[in-house]
């Protein structure tokens, strides 16, 4: 049976652990946490916000954390904290004392990266979102009643299949208003088309005459749309010739949440590092003051080490994200970087390089501000860095007797693994689909262009994908992309799928 | 700063979660005959079933293989070339992963949610007390008088509760005696310990925390004892204990479709036969040119190739009932399962002939011929059997509810034609037809 939390005294140890974060430069507020059961928490988790509207893809998650929670019974060591002004965390009241305290350290330093990234600035705030999708939980549940839950929830899986397919610029606005973009498009064509008012052009003979310009003007006068969109939900929500206007609503609501929450994909590896580091370090300030007990440093450090240990398939943000910080840090606490350091060719020099600049705390604090994780990666997943994280490429066969997947190493070399995570910043690591024409074929057919020549897309995810957008959209999809090598047009037209050659 | 504890709110998680278990149990049922296809369910019939169950994700634009393969960056020690691990095959149990490859979950699902599944699957009337009543009542059953004891379809639940509730007067009065309070204060302990006497006991010893009660109300208290059973009027001459002989072909034509129709089926006929006969016993005999008695999941896994003759099978179902089910002790029903397929059908006929005279129950023929339909292609011929047993036995030849029915007019002789999903449970009430049963003379 669980000891019931001493709320007062984790009162006194979260002032402190305010105090110690100001003393560390830390951007703080009142950070409102709520004490809640197992239950909520989990609901916070697989929801998103802490209130949304229902789904069974939630109700999966939710189970699925239930699950692990009912068998583990060891505490939930996950933090849900929201954006809010002034932010709100949970604290499951089950867990052990000293899960809770790590907890509001790692919050801290969650909230400290909220305020201080320029990534997490931009857009319209959390609460925002938080509100709106309170009422739309609302709504939907309206539009249940009045259309039936079979074709809300359509319309809902298919929405969230396009999620996160949004321009890879998350500082970008896309003109999705095709009048707009059209006569920026128009305009801009004619002033390339000019003679220029330099010497060089005014002596020149010829350049594109009149007609073909014309013809130029007249085709991107029809192309739909006049240039390529990355934003698919949008597009679709907008220009979609069979949605409703509830469909249109549901599907706005979702764009929304997608496009707020973007930023905090871009950024989560320095998000969870950032705060991992942080976390591990109001731990000891708090135990070398007393204010913990040995036995809690323990469960301290036994919770550590599960959290940070290396995973064989897959990406411990957690500990990377750490390891990376104190990384830096180092780095720049002694100097390892600048022109100098860098054409140094010689390794062991290298090795005890050590200039005690010291400015290894104001650099990882600039990283939190102005970076994101592909900007971390680019500059700072450095072959050493990469050498020391044991960092590898694996690759998995599927046996098409047998349906045994085997797992194996592929790569060690830094170049290419570097290049890789880089790719996963992006969308998975997919590169960008977009919407090239809206107009296939003259029927009003969807023609998606895959921007890669050499991702492959799963295949049985890229044509459940295209189902779902067939739903949005009504009419025959196609997909442009890379199969086996080869550039193909994937296609759905409401029965069957198809695969051509480009 | 501030810590809050707030008011618990309303649970949208669970609602949720259920929407995802049933769309899990959608998919599952279309898999159910792979599923079942290990299982010993009719024998084994309880416990639960490991069920690699596809984890419901949203499809989206994701980088993947054309093999099912992936990619990504891991960590830890190595070399390239060097095997991180293995997974066996998918649909076979083996570890759920979290990682690479997330989309198998084994989940365990017990063996009664499967049959549930696979009775709403085929259309077929789940055992439960009214529904077993009235398919009693349709087959032509009669049910008359009380018995102490029988199987749950046959509660009478009107007697039952006149025997609760005189125990609850009967528990009252032994409260009173016991601890000397009042009939409302005994009440209320009785009451909020739902009717098991010990717990009213210990609850009577902090009165005062026990609700107020004005008015004692009677409710039924349930001990075995006070249970009413209806009884099903009978035949004298039919003893309480049946055996069904399940046959099979497994000549190499019946395919995992097949045989899950057939194993449904048999387990249907079985559960129904268990709430009629105190005891039912189930023995299975494989087939191809020659014949053994099996065990239930061999009888469900084997395949053979090869040839097909029938008459060994009924042929060792005759010396079964010779040796260890006289028909003096047991009622003898039998089913074989085939596709119609026969080498020697004279020698098949003579063989039933035997095990008429015999004087068994009831002899039932299943021809599971899925995917072809007469109707619409009536160039599909008649099996080999069917056209045997339409010409050696004295038999009519009718349709009903989609399927064929051969039913002897002297001999207890049952043949069905199953070509859809649809047929299974019309197949099975023929074969249940109290009227059927009156031929023996």
């Amino acid at each position: 049976m669980p000891k019931p939390l001493d709320v007062e005294r984790l009162r006194k140890i979260e002032k402190r652990i305010h105090e110690i974060a100001q003393e560390w430069g830390f951007l703080t507020t009142d950070i409102q946490f709520e004490i809640v059961g197992a239950q909520k928490m989990l609901e916070g988790m697989a929801y998103m916000f802490p209130v949304n509207f229902s789904h069974w893809s939630f109700g999966r998650d939710y189970e699925t954390h239930r699950t692990i929670y009912d068998h583990t019974g060891s505490g939930i060591p996950y933090e849900t904290v929201w954006n809010f002004t002034p932010p709100v965390a949970l604290l499951v009241e089950t867990n052990p004392f000293a899960l809770n305290t790590i907890i509001i350290g790692h919050v801290y330093g969650h909230v400290d990266f909220f305020l201080g990234s320029k990534f997490l600035k931009i857009g319209r705030s959390f609460s925002d979102i938080a509100d709106e999708a309170y009422y739309a939980a609302e709504r939907f549940r309206e539009y249940e009643v009045q259309h039936g839950k079979d074709e809300v929830e359509k319309i809902i899986d298919a929405g969230l299949a396009i999620l996160w397919q949004q321009h890879p610029d998350i500082f970008m606005e896309e003109e999705l208003d095709e009048e707009v973009a059209r006569d920026r498009l128009l305009t801009m064509e004619r002033e390339k088309a000019r003679p220029g008012n330099d010497v060089d052009s005014q002596f020149k003979q010829g350049g594109i005459g009149d007609d073909t310009l014309t013809r130029k003007l007249q085709y991107l006068a029809q192309r739909v749309p006049p240039e390529p969109v990355y934003d698919l939900l949008g597009y679709i929500t907008r220009y979609s010739p069979i949605l409703k206007p509830h469909h249109r609503d549901m599907l706005t609501v979702m764009r929304n949440q997608g496009r707020s929450l973007a930023p905090q994909r871009k950024t989560k590896l320095l998000n969870e590092g950032w705060a991992s580091y942080w976390h591990v370090r109001f731990m000891r300030r708090l135990f070398e003051e007393g204010l913990l007990t040995a036995e809690e440093h323990g469960i301290f450090n036994d919770f550590h080490s599960g959290v940070t240990r290396e995973n064989r398939v897959g990406f411990n943000w957690y500990s990377i994200g750490l390891a990376l910080f104190e990384y830096i840090e180092e780095k720049y606490d002694k100097g390892r970087f600048g022109k100098e350091y860098d054409a140094c060719e010689d390794p062991v020099k290298k090795a005890f390089w050590d200039t005690h600049a010291m400015k290894g705390r104001e650099k990882i604090f600039q990283v939190r501000s102005c970076y994101s994780d592909r900007m971390a990666i680019e500059e700072f997943f450095t072959d050493e860095f990469i050498h020391q994280m044991k960092l590898y490429i694996w690759e998995s066969d599927v046996d098409a007797k047998t349906g045994e997947t085997t797992y194996y190493i592929v790569e060690k070399d830094p170049e290419v693994i570097r290049r890789m995570l880089v790719r996963q910043c992006t969308l998975y690591g997919i590169e960008p689909i977009v919407v090239q024409n809206a107009n296939h074929n003259r029927g009003g057919n969807l023609y998606l262009n895959h921007l890669s020549n050499d991702v492959e897309l799963d295949p049985k995810r890229r044509d459940g994908t295209l189902v779902h957008i067939f739903t949005l959209w009504g009419k025959p999809v196609f997909l442009e992309t890379n199969v086996d090598g080869k550039r193909v047009v994937c296609s759905f037209n409401g029965k069957k799928h198809e695969i051509k050659p480009k | 700063m501030p810590i809050s504890v707030p008011e618990p709110t309303s649970e949208r998680g669970k609602g949720d979660a259920k929407r995802h278990r049933d769309k899990q149990k959608e998919v599952l049922k279309e898999n159910l005959p792979k599923v079942i296809a290990e299982e010993s369910i009719i024998t084994g019939g309880s416990g639960k079933v490991r069920v690699p169950i596809r984890r419901l994700t949203i499809p989206d634009f994701r980088p993947g293989k054309s093999d099912g393969g992936g990619a990504g960056v891991g960590q830890g020690d190595g070399e390239e070339g060097e095997v991180l691990g293995r997974r066996p095959g998918k649909g076979k149990p083996g570890q759920a992963g979290e990682e690479a490859g997330e989309d198998y979950i084994d989940t365990e699902v017990d063996i009664a949610e499967i049959i549930e599944l696979i009775f709403e699957d085929l259309g077929l009337p789940q055992l439960e007390e009214k529904q077993v009543k009235e398919l009693i009542v349709e087959l032509g059953w009669k049910i008359r008088g009380t018995a102490k004891g029988g199987p749950w379809a046959l509660l009478d639940t009107k007697r039952t509760a006149q025997e609760g509730v005189k125990r609850f007067w009967f528990l009252l009065e032994a409260l009173k005696d016991e601890t000397g309070f009042s009939d409302l204060v005994c009440f209320s302990a009785l009451k909020k310990a739902e009717g098991i006497f010990s717990e009213a006991l210990v609850l009577l010893k902090n009165i005062s925390d026990l609700p107020e009660e004005t008015e004692v109300v009677a409710f039924p208290i349930f001990y075995t004892d006070d249970y009413r059973f209806h009884k099903i009027q009978s035949d004298t001459r039919y003893q309480s204990q049946a055996v069904l002989i399940a046959m099979m072909d497994v000549s190499g034509s019946m395919s995992t479709e097949k045989k899950y129709l057939a194993r449904s089926m048999l387990f249907w006929l079985v559960q129904f036969l268990r709430k009629i006969y105190e005891k039912v016993v189930i023995r299975f005999i494989i087939h191809h040119t020659e014949a053994r008695v099996v065990e239930e999941d061999v009888f469900f896994k084997t395949g053979e190739s090869g040839g097909t003759n029938c008459f060994s099978a009924y042929e060792l179902a005759g010396s079964l009932v010779d040796t260890e089910y006289p028909v003096a002790q047991w009622n003898v029903y039998a089913w074989h399962f085939s596709d119609g397929e026969d080498f020697d059908t004279n020698r098949t006929v003579g063989e039933l002939r035997k095990l008429f005279e015999r004087k068994i129950n009831m002899f039932g023929y299943g021809e599971i011929r899925i995917g072809e339909h007469w109707r619409l292609f009536p160039s599909v011929s008649d099996s080999q059997l069917f056209t045997a047993f339409n010409k050696a036995f004295v038999v009519d030849k009718t349709e009903e509810e989609g399927v064929r029915v051969l039913t002897g007019r002297g001999d207890p002789f049952l043949g069905v034609v199953v070509t859809q999903k649809e047929h299974i449970f019309p197949a099975i009430k023929q074969f249940l037809k109290k009227d059927r049963w009156t031929s023996h003379a």
